[in-house]
């Protein structure tokens, strides 16, 4: 049996953790999963359990100078439910789990995860999010890219909460969200994508393209979407050069979902797919 | 209880299992009851040289092949797999020990500390590998059954053939998937052991039990505890389990629960057996195929189990619903060092189907002929002689039922207005199949001989006595209706509790549809001998066998006559759309018409229907699981892939009616059909989608992507 502390607010929680090593558990459904001991048994926490989904402050969702700042502990239900999320968004989070699991797993959790099937993980990348962390003397923001730093890794010390999310509110006028996985509902993704296009006078503007799945961390590179925005201004694209920038940072391994010739080749056709449709 | 026998009514046990309050082996607790955990191999082949346990606290201890009292094989039909490992372990899983105690994570800490030591011996994964062996894992030449049957003169077909069509059809395995792990508790009380079980069939286990522990069989008690779905799945494997129990019951002379996790049960359990079937066709001038050589391999797994009986279904539905005069087909069933393959929901029958229906599709397709024409200008009528020369003697509904699916679907203008739209490929499917009801060959007649029992008491109240299983079929539901409507009482003066082999006798095991079509019919008699000898307030019984009914006849050494005494068909179609950028396949509609005779409740045949369509779309497009070197690579809830609700859509059923003379008021078998046309029907659609030819599920989009090859295509 380990300790659990459920802390009455942020500032409690911020200060537990300075002295004591905790497993921060938010909505616990990747948690529970892995630290599941079989039927009958408690699960095998190895430190003391601190709760924080019922801290109001993480609970928030504001929007103020075209940022959305969304608390970690909000569910994805609670995100799909609230008026000031953008439909591309909810788009990506209906295609989480099942409804059960959307009405306890936290945004912040699906972060603090780092897997590189992480459902809400390319949209975020995509969106340039940012992470905004907070230990009990100060508050720093760092880009998702930076937060992340491996499967399952990320940045976070033990004297330190993901408190909110912030993300800039864009408008996209093509926009491209493709989970597959071997079923519609409960499973984890083969290939994910996101790509978005913005066109100003019908020329683009701005390009955003995530690959999740198929590397250790989310695949996304703003050089290349850089060349693609400047090329197709000046009617330059070559789509086979670009799809060959992104077959060097798409490494996909074979597992127990699918395989890595799959994952290769689903990534090149949605990726074709966008430039052809959206981009031509 | 005088209105229509079919028409639905509220299930006996739909109460307690909405409420949760149906008590599973996982819920039951019984006073100082331990639990026990299995210590498994890790290699897939290899001799056990020493086993360390770590020190056992107080009150822990290790059960193994030493705590076996009686013998130390589970009865079945060849005498080949150990309750407890001997010396040799065959597949990743076998059980080798149970540590035994009150706590289970001591439990776990216990397993994770033995340490086993082995000497690897050369192992067996594949079919090809496992024909080709010369180290056999059974016997001389690996296989557990080898068989052969014969009709008319295939010499002769072959040299009247115009057209000769040749391909090989492979499926994989598949995982039952019940909600309830399997589980049992053995209690040893007075010199006599009882066993609570999550089971299909309290005979088999109370056989094996006696066996293992060479006890006199009025010293073995097995009850039936809540079953939360088995699809064949309980039905051999729980026997292992509850020997194994029972042994450690008696060493700690104190209740035993042996439960699996999940994930456990996933990789240690049987499952569909995979399959490799070639078929040699020989059709003549008017594309009547007057031939065909059929050559079916099971892989087995590590012990013989089922599969013999598994591979006589399969090759006795070679044919599929076709009437071909000269057949010749051959079946081994292999050994291979991974898990027991066993029995599941068409036994067999669903490997040969695909083969035989795809065939008919490519062969038609080769012959540049239409596929359906092709295959209705083939198919079975009254009077026609079944693979082993059994004669149908019912009247066959099938192209009244391909007619009607045909208009439900709205399959001819779906064929031709296919791929209008680039974008999304659809295709649509139609599969022909039938199910043999009850045993295979002379298990009814010879082996079963099943006997049914009803008493009616001082209150004219009725139990049903009989050794059949609820396991969410309905069948408790079922049988208590067919008592009722013969007797003309209500159903609520009818009762049917688990069956508890001290008081019911062996009315056979809970399989192949039995329950309704054989044991149906007993309790039918049986009530029927009751209602002519009725006494109002006075307690009476009434015991029925089963009699091989006059006029078939079947020779289990030549496997010539009457394999099945009665056969229920079915018509599906399926349509889907492939995503051209993935190749997902999404399912848009399922149309399905049977025939099951009479149908003894409408709402529990729809759950059938529905239960066995989605199982048997998952079959042969979700349901993933490879085997590398002797490990299962999908082995946990999370990566075994079964449909949910969101990935099928309303399906669409019927029934017709040509009733079983001898089945309770006409009704034939229904729960193996239902699964056998779906995967067919995908498939077929999916052929029709993307316009190649598919001889292999499951289907995935990984295959077609290989398939596909864009590289080199561009």
């Amino acid at each position: 049996m380990v300790a659990a502390y459920r802390p009455k607010n942020l500032k409690d929680a911020l200060e537990a953790i300075i002295y004591t090593e905790y497993i921060v558990l938010a909505g616990g459904t990747d948690l529970m999963v892995k630290k599941k001991q079989g039927a009958g048994l408690l699960p095998a926490f190895d430190k003391p359990v601190l709760f924080i989904a019922d801290l109001e402050e993480l609970k928030q969702i504001n929007e103020k100078e075209g940022y959305l700042t969304i608390g970690a502990a909000c569910s994805f239900s609670s995100l799909i439910d609230n008026p000031l999320i953008p439909a591309l968004y909810k788009q990506v989070f209906l295609q989480i789990a099942s409804p059960a699991v959307r009405n306890i797993a936290t945004i912040g959790g699906n972060i603090c995860n780092s897997s590189p099937a992480g459902d809400s993980l390319p949209l975020l990348y995509a969106l340039d999010a940012s992470i905004i962390i907070e230990n009990s003397c100060r508050r720093i923001e760092i880009p998702i890219a930076d937060f992340i730093t491996g499967p399952g890794r990320n940045m976070l010390t033990s004297s330190e909460l993901v408190t909110a999310i912030k993300l800039p509110v864009l408008h996209f006028d093509y926009v491209v969200y493709k989970k597959v996985s071997a079923r519609k509902s409960t499973a984890l993704s083969k290939v994910s994508f996101v790509a978005m296009a913005k066109l100003k006078d019908s020329r683009l503007e701005d390009v955003r393209i995530a690959f999740g799945s198929v590397a250790p961390t989310i695949v996304r590179s703003r050089d290349v979407e850089e060349a693609i925005i400047y090329n197709s201004s000046n009617g330059s694209l070559d789509k086979t050069e670009i799809i060959s920038y992104y077959t060097t940072l798409i490494k996909p391994i074979d597992d127990q979902r699918s395989t890595a010739f799959y994952r290769r080749q689903v990534c090149k056709r949605l990726l074709v797919d966008f430039l052809g449709n959206w981009l031509c | 209880m005088n209105k229509d026998i079919s028409t639905p009514v509220k299930r006996a046990d739909v109460s307690e299992k909405l409420m949760g309050t149906a008590c599973y082996i996982g819920d039951m607790e019984l006073e100082d009851m331990l639990y026990a955990k299995t210590l498994r191999s890790s290699e897939p082949r290899a001799r056990l040289v020493s086993i360390t346990y770590p020190e056992m606290p107080s009150g822990y201890f290790v059960v193994d092949k030493r705590d076996v009292p009686g013998k130390n094989i589970i009865k079945m039909i060849l005498e080949d797999q150990p309750f407890f490992a001997e010396d040799v372990v065959n597949y990743i899983g076998e059980p080798i020990a149970l540590i035994v105690g009150k706590d289970k994570a001591v439990l776990r800490e216990l397993i994770a500390k033995t340490s086993i030591e082995y000497e690897r011996l050369k192992p067996v994964f594949s079919i090809e590998e496992g024909l080709e062996a010369d180290t056999p894992i059974y016997g001389e030449c690996n296989y557990f059954a080898e068989y052969r049957l014969k009709k008319g003169n295939l010499k002769e077909a072959r040299s009247r053939a115009k057209y000769i069509c040749e391909e090989t059809y492979e499926t994989g395995y598949q995982e039952q998937f019940y909600l309830e792990p399997q589980g049992v508790i053995a209690e040893y009380k007075d010199g006599k052991a009882v066993i609570y079980g999550s089971i299909q069939c309290p005979y088999y286990v109370k056989n094996a039990v006696i066996e293992c522990l060479g006890f006199a069989p009025e010293m073995v008690r097995i009850v039936q505890a809540t079953t939360g779905g088995a699809f064949g799945g309980k039905e051999d494997y729980p026997s292992l389990l509850a020997g194994q129990a029972a042994c450690a019951a008696i060493k700690a002379n104190k209740p035993v629960c042996l439960l699996l996790e999940r994930n456990e049960d996933i990789e240690v359990t049987t499952k569909r057996h995979p399959s490799r079937i070639k078929l040699k066709s020989y059709i003549d001038e008017n594309y009547k195929l007057t031939g065909m050589e059929a050559d079916i391999v099971l892989d087995a797994g590590a012990y013989a189990g089922l599969s013999g009986v598994v591979l006589q279904r399969a090759m006795f539905a070679a044919a599929g619903v076709y009437n071909i005069e000269n057949l010749k087909v051959k079946g081994k069933a292999i050994a291979t060092n991974k898990a027991v393959s066993g029995a599941f929901r068409g036994f067999g029958s669903p490997q040969a189907f695909f083969a035989i229906e795809m065939h008919m599709e490519h062969a038609a397709k080769t012959l540049g002929i239409d596929p359906l024409a092709f295959k209705l200008r083939n198919i079975l009528k009254q009077g026609d002689k079944s693979t082993t020369g059994g004669i149908f003697r019912e009247k066959i509904l099938l192209s009244e039922m391909v007619d009607r699916v045909i208009q439900m679907s709205g399959y001819e203008e779906k064929k031709k207005l296919k791929n209008a739209n680039e974008y999304k490929r659809r295709g649509i499917g139609l599969s022909m199949f039938f199910h043999g009801c009850g045993f295979t060959g002379n298990g009814e007649r010879d082996h079963i001989k099943g006997r049914a029992r009803l008493v009616k008491n001082e209150e004219d109240h009725i139990e049903i006595l009989i050794a059949n299983v609820e396991m969410g079929q309905g069948a408790q539901t079922t049988m208590r209706k067919i008592a009722a409507a013969a007797l003309d009482i209500e159903l609520n003066k009818v009762f049917f509790q688990n069956p508890d082999t001290d008081r019911v006798p062996d009315s056979g095991p809970t399989v192949a549809s039995r329950t309704t079509v054989i044991v149906g019919k007993l309790v039918y008699d049986a009530a029927m001998e009751l209602k002519t000898k009725w006494e109002t307030g006075k307690r009476q019984e009434a015991e029925v066998q089963y009699q091989y009914p006059e006029g078939y006849q079947w020779d289990n050494d030549s496997f010539e006559g009457d394999a099945y005494t009665c056969y229920s068909w079915g018509v599906n179609a399926v349509e889907v759309e492939v995503d051209p950028i993935t190749l997902e396949s999404e399912i848009k509609g399922v149309w399905a018409v049977y025939d099951i005779g009479k149908s003894i409740d409408d709402r529990l045949v729809r759950g059938q229907i529905d239960g066995g369509i989605v199982q048997g779309l998952g079959y042969a497009g979700m349901e993933v699981m490879e085997n590398r070197q002797g490990r299962f690579i999908q082995r946990s809830s999370t990566d075994y892939i079964i449909p949910t609700a969101k990935d099928i859509p309303m399906i669409q059923s019927e029934l017709m009616c040509e009733p079983y003379s001898d089945g309770p008021f006409g009704a034939k078998g229904l729960g193996e059909l239902t699964f056998v046309g779906s995967p067919i029907a995908y498939a077929l659609a999916m052929e029709d989608a993307l316009e190649m030819r598919i001889n292999n599920i499951p289907v995935r989009p990984e295959f077609l992507m290989e398939v596909a090859d864009d590289d080199k295509r561009n």
